[in-house]
């Protein structure tokens, strides 16, 4: 059975976490809960207690106030050092009109009614800003019109403020926290009536827009923060995983444990028999402790058949990779603007490029690690995780149990990246708890984790340029490489006229440049996709795409002799689908224009460099055309013209994501991920060879370190316009401005990254 | 047994004597601000001191910390309000948080020796633990602040 077809019925269409079935929003106050909000119809004249009663009401949809008047925000997110909590409940706070000291944060276990459970995309503020800023303002209705049948004015006379609402003519005042105790007479609120809840115009905010400090972050400093791993019951027995000796595709045949019995604390071990595909040929190891599982999982004896794929390695992908670009098998057709084909023929000059990139981990420091145990008939999951919808269509089929007699508990992430979108590790640890009958908290180590990656696909991309009166007249850009989405998230795909695409691996080419006649294509890689099975990887397509996008601007720029920055500004003229919309993109082009001349004027663009040293920019609109974070960068470098060795001196950034909720929020996420950048443009760098990643911890697979990072530069431009996501994008233009500013400091033009001396040097050769 | 000395209690725990200390602290103790992370000390996350010195758990076998001093994150400062802990939250540090722990007890070790470094020693001495998330200038800038706090 694969995975997608069991994908929870999620749909992206229920990304604001509406309950389909339920649209009815209630808020009112409950005996013993205060003021809550749920989903709901009202049993005739009664109120919440008797809905809940009469089994109607699915309570703590966003919010909950005590009868302190303390608002308890749910995050249905995962909390994976994005502080996607604060976020969400500053916008929240903002409009119930109560003071920051009074929130708190709650991570709820999964449920149905919070709708597309997943944490990735750069979506969680674009997503629920409108709903968390609705349900603040419709708790803050609610209030004051309780308020009003209290004293028996108008409401036009009322004003809240601080946790109180205000009647100015009379001077009387009343905490949120009395009209709690006293009862809130219940309302309802269609979907159609909450989405026409007016949010405050941005002058009006209060805590939106303020660098208010991360309530996350205290934990995170004296050891008290409770991550996935950090989880423990009773009784429970410690995996370690004794993998295949290639990715995908092995199968165990048999397992002596002899040796392992040796051991004092083993506890046996489980061949995993994985119904949904992910983990065939893993063996757990049980243990009391996990060194002594490492060790068991160490001393068994298995004999596998190693599958397909033991040959593949990332040449024999990029080979096939080269033919099926030739041949165009299974072409895909993701932008069509004009025609492009013909363009060319009739170009008065051509420029071809070829960029690569390689196999990139994700690496979060946590290691996979999930809990999984049964008490009572209900099969307790205790992991941190960014898709729980995939768990909660996966993990019924996997325990062979139905979906309510499974609990998935909330846990901090030691990192996600779009590696905890996947599922395998909570698998593998269920597997081994049911076929063992034993609590098991599996924990992978570094080599699995390194080998068992979901990495970022190799790509391979060519673009073509038709030069036609000295403009940018025609383009082509096809792309092979591995889709993630198909396997993980079909319903993630579009249409494309060929038929199904994997819209986030290609992502970014949809740039928002006026080029006449433009047409991108996608094809899937066979081989990667069955050996070497790609996931998202922060950013995900974007980190390729606008690599290869924006050197080929600065290449094209070169070719007409013109400053890229011009080059780039005439095509930015939000002329007809680049106009952008309303809310989402509103202003188009001219955004990403303004951005760019706000980042070139910090960093100086054009300021006489010394001999070797170069600048780059580079422009993005990640990730997603509908919701773009207008991001621009320009990279200092200093390269050494007899070795090829650079140093990147400083990174300036400048983005524009429509409302920065939380500026120094933001400002820490493109800090991060502009430095997540420069590590996959410069150091990261997998290899599969026999089909296995030859890159098991960090001695060989290598990130940045803090003694590799240049002076940065952060700007956030914050507008006041709808907001969009800030995870990432500062991922996608670091590459590309690195390898524009080498080629202007010394006349080198890399295409394949990570960026080496070598290639650095070989390319000043040939010139 | 392992007769160890952790925060400044005395404690037996059964274990073989080549278990590395990470586990006698994660899984015998539960104290878990101590974190796995590579298993090879290569990234730092399970850091604590030993005598005051910065020592990667994960690699050390408990029977080289009998009879010394272990300090882990939830014993650096009994009030979690070291002047690094301070800084982190002031300079508004982790993201996801999980090699902070190792980070402080990185910095502290360091900073006990050196409260008056140039930049260039905070990252000769905070360079060897690995921040996935990219907090790294905040980082410096953490200890930066905790070491004027520190000197003054």
């Amino acid at each position: 059975m694969n995975i997608q077809t069991k994908f929870n019925g999620a749909n992206p269409a229920d990304k604001d976490g509406v309950d389909k079935g339920r649209r009815n929003f209630l808020i009112g106050s409950a005996a013993g809960m205060g003021l809550v909000m749920g989903y709901g119809a009202l049993p005739g004249a009664g109120g919440i207690s008797e809905a809940m009663a009469a089994g109607t009401f699915t309570p703590n949809i966003w919010f909950t106030m005590d009868a302190d008047g303390i608002a308890h925000v749910n995050i249905v997110k995962a909390e994976m050092g994005q502080h996607v909590g604060t976020a969400q409940a500053q916008a929240l706070a903002d409009e119930l009109e109560i003071p920051w000291e009074n929130v708190r944060l709650n991570y709820p276990d999964v449920a149905p009614q919070y709708g597309l459970f997943i944490t990735g995309g750069s979506w969680s503020v674009n997503w629920t800003f409108a709903a968390m800023s609705q349900a603040g303002a419709a708790g803050r209705m609610v209030l004051m019109e309780q308020a009003v049948k209290n004293w028996g004015v108008p409401l036009a006379e009322l004003t809240a403020e601080a946790g109180m609402v205000v009647h100015a003519k009379s001077g009387r005042k009343v905490s949120y926290a009395e009209l709690v105790k006293g009862g809130i007479v219940a309302r309802a609120f269609t979907e159609a009536q909450m989405k026409a809840v007016p949010m405050k115009a941005p002058k009006d905010r209060k805590i939106i827009g303020k660098s208010i400090a991360a309530l996350d972050i205290p934990a995170k400093t004296n050891g008290t923060a409770q991550y996935g791993i950090d989880s423990f019951v009773d009784g429970m027995v410690y995996g370690a995983p004794r993998t295949p000796p290639v990715r995908t595709g092995a199968t165990v045949k048999s397992v002596d444990d002899a040796a392992a019995k040796a051991l004092k604390g083993y506890q046996g071990h489980v061949v995993i028999k994985d119904p949904v595909g992910m983990t065939n040929g893993w063996v757990v190891a049980l243990a009391d402790d996990y060194p002594t599982a490492l060790a068991a999982a160490e001393a068994l004896t298995v004999d596998y058949d190693l599958g397909p794929n033991a040959k593949v390695s990332s040449a024999s992908i990029m080979a096939e990779a080269k033919e099926m670009m030739a041949s165009g098998e299974g072409v895909r057709t993701f932008v069509a603007d004009g025609d492009a084909p013909t363009g060319l023929k009739s170009a008065d000059k051509t420029h071809t490029a070829v960029y690569t990139t390689s196999l990139n981990l994700h690496m979060p420091l946590e290691p996979m690690n999930a809990l999984v145990y049964e008490k009572d008939g209900i099969w307790h999951i205790e992991t941190g995780n960014q898709f729980q919808a995939v768990l909660q269509g996966v993990m019924p089929i996997v325990l062979g149990v139905d979906a309510g007699s499974i609990a998935i508990h909330q846990r901090l992430l030691g990192g996600g990246f779009g590696r905890r979108l996947e599922a395998d590790y909570v698998v593998v640890a269920a597997l081994a708890a049911k076929g063992s009958g034993k609590a098991v908290k599996l924990i992978y180590d570094r080599p699995a984790e390194a080998q068992f990656d979901f990495p970022r696909s190799q790509a391979l991309q060519s673009l073509t340029a038709g030069i036609k009166d000295g403009k940018l007249d025609s383009m082509t850009h096809d792309t092979v490489c591995t889709w993630a989405n198909s396997r993980l998230a079909p319903a993630f795909q579009g249409d494309a006229p060929e038929g199904k695409i994997d819209g986030f691996a290609i992502n970014g080419a949809d740039f928002w440049y006026s080029v006449p006649n433009h047409r991108v294509r996608l094809i899937k890689s066979k081989t990667g996709d069955k050996a070497a099975p790609a996931g998202n990887l922060r950013s995900v397509a974007p980190g390729y795409t606008f690599f290869a996008v924006e050197s080929f601007m600065d290449e094209l720029a070169h070719e007409l002799k013109m400053d890229p920055l011009t080059f780039r500004m005439s095509m930015l003229d939000a002329k007809g689908k680049n106009a952008g919309a309303a809310p989402m993109s509103v202003g188009g082009a001219k955004r990403l224009a303004s951005v760019l001349k706000t980042v070139t004027d910090k960093a100086g663009w054009g300021k006489k460099m010394a001999e070797g040293k170069g600048m780059g920019l580079a422009i993005s609109s990640a990730q997603e055309r509908n919701t773009p974070s207008w991001t621009g960068c320009v990279v200092e470098v200093d390269v050494n013209k007899t070795t090829g060795e650079y140093k990147v001196e400083k990174i300036t950034i400048a983005i524009d994501v429509g409302t920065a909720v939380n500026p120094d929020g933001v400002a820490a996420q493109v800090e991060g991920s502009a430095l997540w950048g420069l590590s996959l443009a410069t150091k990261e760098q997998a290899m599969m060879e026999d089909g296995s990643i030859q890159e098991t911890n960090f001695d060989t697979y290598n990130v940045l370190r803090m003694e590799d990072v240049p002076e940065m530069d952060v700007i956030v431009l914050s507008p006041g316009h709808y907001p969009t996501g800030c995870g990432e994008p500062g991922v996608t233009v670091v590459a590309p401005a690195l390898a524009n500013a080498i080629f202007n400091a010394v006349g080198s033009r890399v295409r394949d990254l990570p960026i080496t001396p070598e290639a650095v040097k070989g390319a000043i050769k040939t010139g | 047994m392992a007769k160890i000395s952790v925060n400044g209690k005395e404690m037996d725990v059964s274990v073989a004597e080549d278990t590395p200390l990470l586990w006698v602290i994660r899984e015998h103790l539960k104290m878990t601000g101590t974190k796995f992370g590579c298993g090879a000390g290569l990234c730092g996350a399970c850091t604590v001191h030993i005598d005051g010195e910065a020592v990667r758990t994960c690699i050390t076998p408990v029977a080289e910390a009998t009879g010394k001093k272990i300090t882990t994150i939830e014993g650096l400062e009994g009030d979690g309000n070291h002047p690094l802990q301070k800084a982190w939250v002031a300079e508004q540090v982790p993201q996801c948080g999980y090699c902070q722990s190792g980070q402080i007890m990185t910095a502290a070790a360091f900073l006990a020796k050196n409260n008056d470094p140039s930049d260039s020693e905070i990252v000769d001495a905070m360079t060897g633990n690995l921040c996935r998330c990219m907090s790294y200038v905040r980082i410096k800038k953490a200890v930066r602040r905790a070491a004027d706090e520190m000197k003054a």
